[in-house]
C-alpha cells in the first residue's frame, strides 16, 4: 500500500519539476519583492512594548509551501518568478488536496490519512519566492555530514533495518508520539500557529503543536549545567538592536527526524541561533542557524516568515487523543499474527 | 465652619500616615488584606514569576493522614504523604451515584488516575500539582505554564468568542476584582480529576479561580467548583501558592509521555518470536 502511495508521490513530483522548469526564469526578478518590503516598512513604525522592547506580541502563523530544501530538480534556481511560484503553489495544492479521489476503492484513495478540512499548510511560497528555507548554504540543502555523523548515521539505518515499521512505539518518530515537533518548530501540515507574549526580562512562545511552551529568558544568565539535556534545550535571549537574538544548547540525544525536526539529525552538540526581527506590522522575518560541527560540514540557515494569524489557538491535547498510536501497534501485530497462521497452514499441507 | 473641616481633612490624612507607618513598622496577621502587590506598566497587580504550592493536595484534596501507596516495591517511596486538606470544611458535597463513582476511582486509580498516563491535567489541579508553573502576564492575554506535561493554558483578557469544543485545560477569561485576578473557567471534557484520590467531575464542570497576592512571595489561590451533574452544591478550596525564589528558578522539561509509553502500549509491543 505504501509502496503505491510513494510511487505516485514520486510520479507527481517529477510533473510539478517538468511543470516548474517549463517557464523561463528570469534572472533579477527576485528584487522585486524586496523592494516592496523596503516601501511597506517606510510607512510603519515599529511598536514597542511599555518597557520598551521590540514588540513581537500576537499570534503568527509559519505555514508555507516552500520547502525545507530545494528540490534536487530545482538546483541552481534560486527564486522563482511570480508565474512559476503560482504554478508551484497550484500543483502542490492540488497534490495535497487529501479529498481528491485518484483510486476511488484502493488502499491509495485512504492513504491520504485526514480529509482537507483537517490541514493548513497556508496557500503560499515564501514572499521572497525563494525555492528552499534554507537560505545558506546557497544551495539551499542541508549541508554534507561529517564522517563522525555518517557512522551515526549508518549505525541508526542498521539498527534500523533490523526492525519492523511498528515492532514498538519506539520505531515511530516523536511527532507521532506526541513527544515533540522540536523548537524551532518547522511549518507542517497543521497547528502551525504560535503565540508570543513579552515581559520585561522574558518572551514567551506557545506553540500550537503540542502545546509546547518555550519560556526564554533576557536576563543574561547562563545555560543550565550541563546535564540538564531537554527535548527542546535550554534557551537564552538578547536584543541586538530591533533583534530578539535567542540561543539554545543542552539539547538531549534523542534521534532527531529529520521530517519532522527542524535540524536534520543534529547531535545533543547542537548550538542554535534564532533570529526575530519585526518588518512590517503583519509580518517577523524570522531566521535560524543550524551549528553542530560533529554532525554537519558546515552551519546552515533556515528563513520563514512568520505572519500574522487570527487566532486563538485551541488546545491540541495530542498524547490523549492518541488513539493511532495504540491501533498501529495493534494493527502491526495482528497482521504478523495472520503471516504466522498463513504460514502455518502452508506448513502442514 | 473652615476650619473644623481643615482640621478633618488634616487628622484624617494624619491618620492614613499613622496607619501606613503601623502597616510598614508592625506587620500582623489579619492584616495580608493591605498589602499592595507591585504593579504592570498597565497599573495591573503583577503576579508574573515562578510558583508552587506546597501541599499534598495532589495525593488528597481532603484532609488524610499518611498511607501505604499501591505498588509495593516503591515502598516507603510510593507512600501517600498526610495533609490538613485544602476543602473548605473539608466536605465534597458528591450527588449519591457521584459518591459511589468517586469510591470506585479511589479503588481503581492505579489503573484510572489520568496523571498516571501522563495526561492534560486540567484546572485547579495543575496548579497544585508538585511542579512549578509560571505565569507570564500582558494586558491581553495571561499565559501560565506548567512544568508537569509541558501543559499550558492562555487566560483571555479581552472577552474572546466561547470556546468551539470540549478541552482538558479548559477554557479561560480572566478579569481583574482589585487586586484579584478571577479566572472563570469553562468548556472541560470529563477526562481529568481533581486529585489522585479519584475525585472528579463531569463536562459541566464551572471553575471560579481567584489569585491574590499576600506578600512579594505568595498568592492566595481559591477555587470555586460547581458540577451540577456531580455535586449537589458550589463547594471550595483555597491554599497559599509560593513564589519560587532561586536566583536561576526555570521551568525544566517533564515531557511525561515517554514515562508512560510502557504502561499505555507495553502489551503492543511485538514480542520475540518462539
Amino acid at each position: 500500500m505504501s509502496h503505491r502511495f510513494i510511487a505516485s508521490m514520486g510520479a507527481l513530483a517529477v510533473m510539478i519539476a517538468v511543470a516548474l522548469l517549463a517557464p523561463v526564469p528570469i534572472a533579477g526578478q527576485a528584487k522585486s519583492s524586496t523592494a516592496n518590503t523596503t516601501t511597506a516598512a517606510k510607512s510603519w513604525t515599529e511598536p514597542r512594548t511599555a518597557d520598551g522592547q521590540p514588540d513581537l506580541q500576537g499570534i503568527w502563523s509559519n505555514a508555507t509551501l516552500t520547502p525545507l530544501e530545494r528540490p534536487r530538480e530545482l538546483a541552481g534556481k534560486q527564486f522563482f518568478t511570480e508565474e512559476e511560484a503560482a504554478e508551484y503553489e497550484k500543483q502542490v495544492l492540488q497534490h495535497n488536496n487529501a479529498d481528491r479521489r485518484d483510486n476511488p476503492n484502493t488502499d491509495a484513495d485512504v492513504a491520504l490519512a485526514y480529509n482537507d478540512s483537517w490541514y493548513d499548510r497556508g496557500t503560499k511560497v515564501v514572499p521572497t519566492r525563494r525555492t528552499s528555507l534554507i537560505v545558506d548554504p546557497p544551495d539551499g540543502r542541508i549541508p554534507a555530514l561529517t564522517p563522525e555523523a555518517q557512522k551515526r548515521e549508518i549505525a541508526r539505518a542498521e539498527a534500523r533495518s533490523k526492525r519492523g515499521p511498528a515492532d514498538s512505539w519506539e520505531d515511530r518518530n516523536l511527532g507521532e508520539r506526541c513527544i515533540t515537533r522540536g523548537a524551532p518548530k518547522l511549518p507542517s501540515g497543521y497547528n502551525n500557529n504560535f503565540m508570543i507574549v513579552q515581559i520585561p526580562g522574558t518572551v514567551a512562545i506557545l506553540q500550537e503543536m503540542i502545546h509546547e511552551v518555550r519560556i526564554i529568558p533576557l536576563d543574561g544568565r547562563p545555560h543550565v549545567v550541563k546535564n540538564i539535556r531537554e527535548w527542546l534545550g535550554d534557551s537564552r535571549g538578547h536584543w541586538e538592536g530591533n533583534t530578539l537574538v535567542v540561543d539554545t544548547t543542552n539539547f538531549n540525544d534523542q534521534v532527531r527526524s529529520t521530517s519532522y525536526n527542524c535540524c536534520g539529525g543534529a547531535s545533543a552538540n547542537l548550538h542554535l541561533v534564532e533570529r526575530f526581527t519585526r518588518v512590517d506590522a503583519d509580518t517577523i522575518d524570522y531566521q535560524y542557524t543550524v551549528d553542530d560541527p560533529t554532525t554537519f560540514t558546515r552551519p546552515w540557515t533556515v528563513a520563514v516568515p512568520l505572519t500574522r494569524a487570527p487566532g486563538p489557538i485551541y488546545e491540541y491535547a495530542c498524547h490523549e487523543g492518541n488513539y493511532g498510536m495504540a491501533n498501529l501497534l495493534s494493527g502491526a501485530r495482528a497482521e504478523e499474527k495472520a503471516a504466522a497462521e498463513e504460514a502455518a497452514k502452508k506448513g502442514s499441507r | 465652619m473652615r476650619n473644623p473641616l481643615r482640621g478633618a481633612i488634616f487628622s484624617s490624612a494624619a491618620a492614613a500616615v499613622i496607619t501606613a507607618l503601623w502597616l510598614v513598622v508592625i506587620p500582623s496577621a489579619g492584616q495580608a488584606q493591605a498589602y499592595v502587590a507591585p504593579r504592570t506598566p498597565d497599573g495591573k497587580p503583577n503576579l508574573n514569576g515562578i510558583w508552587q504550592t506546597l501541599n499534598t493536595a495532589n495525593w488528597d484534596i481532603q484532609g488524610h493522614a499518611a498511607r501505604a501507596g499501591q505498588v509495593v516495591a516503591l515502598g516507603a517511596v510510593g507512600a501517600v504523604p498526610a495533609g490538613l486538606g485544602v476543602v473548605e470544611g473539608d466536605e465534597i458535597p458528591y450527588l449519591p451515584p457521584a459518591a459511589a463513582k468517586k469510591k470506585e476511582n479511589f479503588e481503581n486509580s492505579l489503573k484510572a488516575d489520568p496523571e498516571i498516563r501522563c495526561y492534560l491535567p486540567g484546572v485547579p489541579r495543575a496548579t497544585y500539582m508538585p511542579y512549578p508553573f509560571q505565569i507570564v502576564q500582558t494586558p491581553k492575554y495571561i499565559l501560565m505554564a506548567y512544568e508537569y506535561a509541558g501543559a499550558s493554558r492562555t487566560i483571555y483578557m479581552d472577552n474572546p468568542p466561547a470556546s468551539p469544543f470540549d478541552t482538558w485545560m479548559g477554557h479561560s477569561v480572566g478579569r481583574w476584582d482589585g487586586d484579584t485576578l478571577v479566572v472563570d473557567v469553562t468548556s472541560f471534557n470529563d477526562q481529568t480529576w481533581f486529585d489522585r484520590a479519584g475525585n472528579f467531575h463531569s463536562d459541566a464542570l464551572h471553575v471560579v479561580e481567584r489569585y491574590t497576592p499576600i506578600s512579594p512571595y505568595a498568592l492566595t489561590y481559591e477555587v470555586t467548583i460547581e458540577d451540577p451533574k456531580v455535586f449537589s452544591r458550589p463547594w471550595k478550596m483555597s491554599m497559599p501558592v509560593y513564589r519560587r525564589l532561586e536566583k536561576n528558578a526555570q521551568l525544566l522539561e517533564f515531557k511525561c509521555v515517554e514515562f508512560a509509553e510502557e504502561l499505555m502500549y507495553g502489551h503492543l509491543r511485538k514480542q520475540p518470536s518462539k
